[in-house]
């Protein structure tokens, strides 16, 4: 469903978030993406969706090359995959409601499956009430919670989540944890970068983890910590020295 | 584009007017204001030329014909004169009329006139009337070699001055005009550009989760045109008011002056601005929108 191959990303500015991944994820897998903060795993997921193209290698999604996707063939391939990004896009001037309606609509549904399908997918992510609010009117949790409705709503091939649990208590955020294994039960491929170590740790699922843009782990039952104890020793030895 | 995503493009054109709030009153107030002032000029540039025309077609060719004509050579060389290059009209003006009009334009002096009466000093002529300034002097050499023609009265330098005049005052019209389209178009794409451009993360979000192109841009063109319209009505109200007053202002004092009549221009202008509005405000949303579109 998803192939990597050699993929490295340059960004405009010099920084060099990915380099020489190469993964492949079979349709209906779960998969989460760890790593510390800056390690690339954003970067994994916009190359996914194509916000970015690689600067080397090629990325397939349900086969397709991505960088040989014509512009007006772009759309399409979004629809088929739902995004939760870590900062959340959802459109300021539309309630929660015409946010994830919005998903819905570009993809030509009718308006009887939107009024169905949208207060059902609110209902989901335990918003049922919220459908009136702005994203402003929201709190980050609740944003973050609208944005897993509208990714979800149109039933995509792939599912790409972004620290979907960022802003979740404890709690909540194992809520949506069971919804995006529920999600992928009907299965749609989920792709889920987090750095929810008891998460990650307690659902045994597949495990990549990337360090500086390098895959250094990828385990089939993995958990948090498998990316080697020489990179959580960097991690804490810089943070450590980053102090005054 | 099926019946279904049209009415999704213009509930979302109708919600995004409504919810831009300020940005929509500032945009129409723009467009209004500035198509208002072309309005002005452009009434101001017709009634220039209405009057340079009014003025050119006073000048005229005045043909003193020969003592002895018969009336048959009067027809003759009325028809002569007709088909000459840049004649327009050809009127018999016979001496008694002449000195009628003379005496109506001398008013209280007419008393100067009594005694000649008996014994006319005016000629019969033909008035003719030109294409404009500059044919006068070639119609007047032309028909002074007619037979039959005593002499040729115009004023030579009169039409000269008159023509540069007329020339220079539509060429520099002309160009005002010119410059006032070209500042609305930009004052009004600025406005459009300015208010999608507080949009282009709403705009890239939308790409993001998988928008055509069309179906962002269709609600865009809408709004614009919307504003367009709206600016444009506005000012086509105020421009006819302020004209209809101006107009009056100057039939009850300075009568003299000629002015078109606020019918139909007034029709005409409006439909001008709504056209001018509406074109703008629909491609300039769309022209600004194409770099956010790019994603
Ligand atoms: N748009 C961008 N332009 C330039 N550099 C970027 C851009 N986005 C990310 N980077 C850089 O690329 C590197 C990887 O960033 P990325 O966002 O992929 O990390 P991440 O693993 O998602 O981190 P976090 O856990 O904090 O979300 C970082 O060094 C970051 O500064
Ligand atoms: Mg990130």
């Amino acid at each position: 469903m998803i192939e990597f191959y050699e993929v490295s990303k340059t960004y405009l500015n010099g920084v060099t978030a990915l380099r020489d991944v190469t993964i492949t994820i079979a349709k209906g897998e779960f998969v989460f993406v760890v790593g510390l903060s800056g390690a690339g795993k954003s970067t994994l997921a916009r190359l996914v969706y194509r916000e970015e193209l690689p600067t080397k290698g090629y990325v397939f999604v349900n086969g397709v090359n991505l960088a040989r996707l014509k512009p007006r063939a772009v759309p399409y391939l979004r629809r088929n995959i739902g995004v939760v990004f870590q900062d959340f896009k959802l459109l300021p001037r539309k309630t929660a409601y015409e946010n994830v309606a919005f998903a819905l609509r570009v993809t030509g549904a009718s308006p009887r499956e939107i009024a169905r399908r949208v207060p059902a997918c609110l209902e989901l992510v335990g918003l049922g009430g919220k459908g009136d609010a702005y994203p402003d009117e929201l709190s980050g949790g609740e944003q973050q919670r609208t944005a897993l409705a509208r990714a979800i709503a149109n039933h995509p091939l792939v599912l790409v989540a972004d620290e979907p649990t960022g802003n979740l208590d404890p709690t909540t955020s194992w809520d949506i944890v069971r919804l995006l294994l529920e999600v992928n039960q009907r299965g749609t491929t989920v792709l889920m970068a987090t750095h929810a170590k008891h998460i990650v740790d307690a659902v045994r699922r597949r495990v990549i983890t990337l360090d500086k843009g390098l895959v250094v782990s990828d385990k089939l039952r993995g958990g948090y910590g498998d990316g080697g104890e020489r990179a959580w020793a960097q991690g804490l030895s810089a943070s450590l020295s980053a102090r005054p | 584009m099926g019946a279904g995503s049209f009415r999704v493009i213009v509930g979302e054109a109708l919600t995004g007017i409504r919810r831009n709030g300020l940005m929509s009153v500032v945009s129409s107030t723009t467009v209004a204001v500035s198509l208002f002032v072309l309005a002005v000029f452009l009434l101001v540039g017709l009634n220039v030329d209405h009057m340079a025309r009014v003025i050119e077609s006073g000048l005229e060719v005045r043909l003193y014909l020969a003592e002895d004509l018969e009336p048959v050579d009067v027809e003759v060389l009325k028809i002569q004169v007709a088909a000459l290059d840049g004649v327009t009209d050809v009127t018999y003006v016979s001496a008694e009329e002449a000195l009628e009009t003379l005496r109506q334009q001398l008013g209280e002096d007419a008393e100067l006139l009594e005694g000649v009466e008996e014994m006319n000093p005016l000629s019969d002529s033909l008035r003719v009337s030109t294409k404009g300034p500059a044919w006068v002097d070639a119609v007047a050499a032309s028909a002074g070699r007619l037979p039959g023609v005593a002499d040729v009265g115009y004023t030579h330098d009169l039409a000269q001055r008159l023509l540069k005049l007329t020339t220079s005052v539509r060429v520099g019209g002309l160009v005002l005009v010119g410059l006032m389209v070209l500042a609305t178009i930009l004052v009004i794409s600025n406005t459009v550009r300015l208010t999608i451009l507080a949009r282009g993360e709403e705009v890239y979000i939308m790409k993001l989760v998988g928008a055509t192109n069309w179906l962002i841009r269709w609600p865009f063109l809408f709004e614009g045109l919307f504003f367009g319209l709206a600016g444009a009505l506005l000012a086509s109200l105020a421009a006819w008011q302020a004209y209809y007053w101006a107009v009056n202002g100057i039939y009850t004092t300075i009568s003299f002056i000629p002015v078109l009549p606020v019918y139909p221009l007034a029709w005409r202008l409006g439909l001008v601005l709504l056209a001018l509005g509406a074109t703008i405000g629909a491609l300039g949303s769309s022209i600004s929108l194409r770099r956010f579109l790019r994603v």
